[in-house]
């Protein structure tokens, strides 16, 4: 593979941005998926770089990756987008794609976490690799991205497969050099060459029982599936995008992703094979690095992947035993590397103490609004996958539950029928969470006659990605006013019988409007407006101060979770309570928290 | 003698400009035809999270990402507890350029962790590295808020310490910031300039 063979122009890129240069080259015709970090901005640049193509963010990722499966059927390129949590959602539609004929290309681009300050979900796309027995492909650098990203759709049309492209944090977030074909015409192709397309159940239904027949009804459902990946595993060992770099016979190692990087840096010496394909393997290329160094080390970030189907090939190889896995670490740095390989390595620690940042909501947040009430109230409640879900972390304590993207709904119900509904376990949701899944929550959740309450967040946009455009939003790839979906006209229509609308900085109408709900005999939706602050520039109102010969410093404010309130050491070594001056949006809720009436603006 | 090239860890909280920091500084070492990588590692939570970008240009092709502890030749903070954060990774020769700006850690508003007991911006001063601290309250004032543009004035300030042309670095800042803020910008590039100068001048 030579794309960047003939390039004319050099530029800076991140990973994102070049997995979307690598769309454009590919020709993709269809792009969609749902946000989510690190991955979220490669639709952005697929969307702004490149109008030709086709770009959408669905409900959720599982309608995202039928869309593109539908459009790969039709005969043209396709690319779903979103995360690996997301691909959990979406993995019933891969499971359905796996092993089927496939007509126009159809690539996943999955980010997982790995290389974030704080927090990792841990999760490890390749899993899917090898359960549903797909390839996966993970770059190194932003070159590669661009460059395995065509190579994806090379790979998905010659052995009719879905391909994963693997990219992590580091890969997103990392900027480097491009080589490309600034010339390039965009060029679009329709491959329609089976007629049909099946799940594995229906085709292994008719390859298995009727073997060997050659009526042209029957046969047009076969998809020797196995046998292509088998292929695709012997050819691999010829793929330039695996590389055998042969020097030093002490040690080898296999590795992929961006710690190829850092074993090039920490172990120059060493002899590598470094794979841009990590699923399936090239077994030959293995055997011979290990036939050549004494030892072997296997350095991959995430799970013991690499690792395990290399043991698999018969190869023994040192990993995790050496380097251990989450959460004794949580990534790979050169550093780890050095400690372990290089004899007399220096060591640095930083130094102890330094606090550690816990996540905070923007000032002026709604959802701080709906945490101090649920808090004030003592009212037991579920958060979601939504900004409001930092009111779970330890300095606001406002929820108790929190789970998966669109779970809360599901969660309350659950909660409160076990509970034979004595308390009223109640329900937080983002509008995009309730467009991803809850909505099905809540419709269970009338079906089944339970009396919960819902307090759907409209910001107005999917805010934690950055504010990207939902059902209910005004705005989008595709938007017209006329098909913009009602958050409370479709509650009314599924059929919630209570139903409130409020404007979040009126606290004193949301504080009333919650109670009602969780009051009610009935099931409630509450539905809390205020565009996200960040995403819509609110205006700002006069900052609040802090009136220090009123402030007791009984810190009820700060419990309230905005960045902008802050505890200051003042030169004497006592203590202030102050409110940042630059942060503060002026929305006042600080000062429903106090007392004293010591917060004024 | 030529410059080989550096490691440049850039630190500081969210909102505070860190990547059009490194964005600036990127296209000044594009042009003079260094190699790049810039690796930005952010954390969870939409506001006041720490940032950092590990930034390297080389002569040579550049590897890694990530900047090894110990390879860190220069440390350009915008917020004083974000520095200390990352001092352990210089080299003996490194430098320290810090803000004593200070955004309280949420742990420490929320008296879940303890406050280091010491002054920050001492424990910056007494480390082994050569150190250069602006403190934004000296050079604050009613037409300018430093806090805002403390990015673009650590860009002056490095500037002027590496005896780069100012000329080449406010054409590129010109080019990349929106028309209406190329104005203020400017204004704090030679804030960053004039401070850096003053205080190179004393040692
Ligand atoms: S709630 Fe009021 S009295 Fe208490 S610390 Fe805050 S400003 Fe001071
Ligand atoms: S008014 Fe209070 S709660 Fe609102 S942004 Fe300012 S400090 Fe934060």
């Amino acid at each position: 593979m030579k794309t960047g063979n003939e390039f004319t122009a050099v530029k800076m890129m991140n990973g994102n941005e070049a997995v979307a240069r690598g769309a454009f080259e590919a020709g993709v015709k269809v792009a969609a998926g749902f946000p989510g970090t690190p991955s979220t901005e490669v639709m952005d640049y697929t969307q702004h770089k490149y109008p030709e193509i086709y770009c959408e963010w669905s409900t959720n990722e599982k309608v995202g990756l039928e869309v593109a499966i539908g459009a790969s059927f039709a005969g043209y390129r396709s690319l779903a987008i979103m995360k690996t949590v997301g691909l959990h959602v979406a993995a019933d539609a891969l499971g359905g794609a796996a092993g089927s004929q496939i007509n126009g290309g159809l690539v996943l681009v999955v980010g997982d976490d790995v290389g974030r300050i704080a927090g990792d979900d841990y999760n490890d796309v390749r899993h899917y690799g090898n359960m549903f027995n797909i390839p996966v492909l993970e770059p190194s650098d932003s070159q590669e991205a661009k460059d395995l990203m065509v190579k994806a759709f090379e790979i998905s049309e010659e052995y009719s497969t879905p391909v994963i492209l693997k990219i992590t944090s580091v890969i997103c977030k990392t900027t480097s050099k491009v080589e490309y074909d600034e010339d390039y015409t965009y060029q679009v192709k329709c491959r329609e060459i089976y007629p049909v397309s099946f799940s594995k159940v229906i085709m292994t239904t008719i390859m298995t029982k009727a073997k060997g027949s050659e009526h042209p009804k029957l046969t047009k459902c076969f998809n020797d599936f196995t046998a292509n990946m088998k292929r695709l595993a012997q050819n691999s060992n010829d793929f330039d995008m695996n590389r055998l770099e042969l020097n030093d016979k002490k040690i080898g190692v296999i590795t992929a992703g961006t710690p190829y990087y850092y074993v090039k840096e920490v172990l120059p010496e060493a002899s590598v094979l470094k794979l841009g394909l990590v699923m399936p393997l090239p077994e030959k290329m293995i055997k011979e690095l290990a036939e050549h160094v004494d030892e072997l080390y296997v350095i991959e970030d995430g799970h013991d992947l690499l690792e395990k189907n290399i043991k698999d090939l018969g190869v023994s190889v040192i990993g995790k035993e050496l380097f251990p896995k989450f959460p004794d670490m949580m990534r790979f740095t050169p550093d780890v590397i050095e400690e372990k390989l290089v004899p007399n390595a220096p060591k640095r620690t930083p130094i102890e103490g330094v606090p550690f940042r816990l996540p905070v909501s923007c000032a002026g947040c709604s959802h701080l609004f709906i945490s101090q009430i649920l808090r004030k109230h003592k009212i037991k409640a579920a958060a979601d996958v939504t900004c409001g879900l930092i009111g779970c972390f330890p300095h606001m304590e406002s929820y108790s539950l929190q789970k998966c993207m669109g779970s809360s709904i599901a969660l309350a119900h659950g909660y409160n029928i076990a509970k034979d509904h004595k308390e009223n376990f109640v329900a937080m949701i983002g509008d995009g969470g309730f467009w991803a899944t809850g909505i099905n929550g809540l419709m269970n959740l009338i079906f089944n006659d339970s009396k919960s309450t819902v307090i759907i967040v409209d910001n107005s946009c999917l805010a934690m990605t950055g504010g990207q455009n939902v059902a209910s939003s005004e705005f989008g790839f595709n938007y017209k006013p006329e098909n913009k979906l009602d958050i409370a006209t479709v509650c009314e229509a599924i059929g919630v019988k209570d139903i409130v609308t409020v404007d979040a900085y009126e606290f004193d109408d949301l504080e009333k409007s919650i109670l009602n709900a969780v009051s009610a005999e009935t099931n409630s939706v509450v539905i809390v407006k205020k565009p996200c602050v960040t995403k819509f520039k609110l205006p700002k109102e006069t900052p609040s101060y802090i009136d220090q010969d009123k402030c007791v410093k009984c810190r009820k404010c700060i419990d309230v979770g905005c960045l902008a309130i802050e505890s200051k050491k003042a030169e004497d070594g006592s203590v202030e309570i102050v409110i940042n001056q630059d942060i503060c949006t002026g929305c006042r809720l600080c000062s429903t928290a106090c007392k004293f009436e010591a917060i004024k603006s | 003698m030529q410059d080989t090239g550096k490691n440049i860890i850039i630190a500081g909280v969210g909102g505070q400009g860190i990547l059009l920091f490194s964005n600036l500084l990127s296209k000044f070492y594009m042009k003079l035809g260094y190699e790049l990588k810039i690796s930005d590692v952010i954390g969870l939570g939409q506001r006041g999270g720490g940032v950092e970008s590990h930034f390297r240009y080389s002569d040579k092709p550049v590897l890694s990402p990530f900047i090894k502890a110990g390879d860190v030749d220069y440390v350009i903070s915008f917020e004083q507890t974000e520095t200390l954060r990352h001092l352990h990774g210089l080299k003996e020769d490194g430098v320290v350029f810090s803000s004593t700006y200070e955004l309280t850690s949420t742990s420490v508003n929320t008296r879940l962790q303890k406050d280091l007991p010491e002054s920050k911006t001492e424990m910056i001063k007494r480390s082994e590295n050569e150190t250069f601290i602006v403190d934004p309250e000296v050079h604050k004032s009613p037409d300018f808020n430093i806090n805002k543009m403390m990015n673009v004035v650590m860009l002056g300030y490095y500037a002027e310490f590496r005896g780069y042309s100012h000329e080449e670095m406010i054409q590129i800042v010109r080019e990349s910031v929106p028309e209406k803020f190329v104005e203020g910008n400017i204004i704090a590039y030679k804030k960053g300039t004039e401070i850096a100068n003053a205080e190179l001048a004393s040692r």
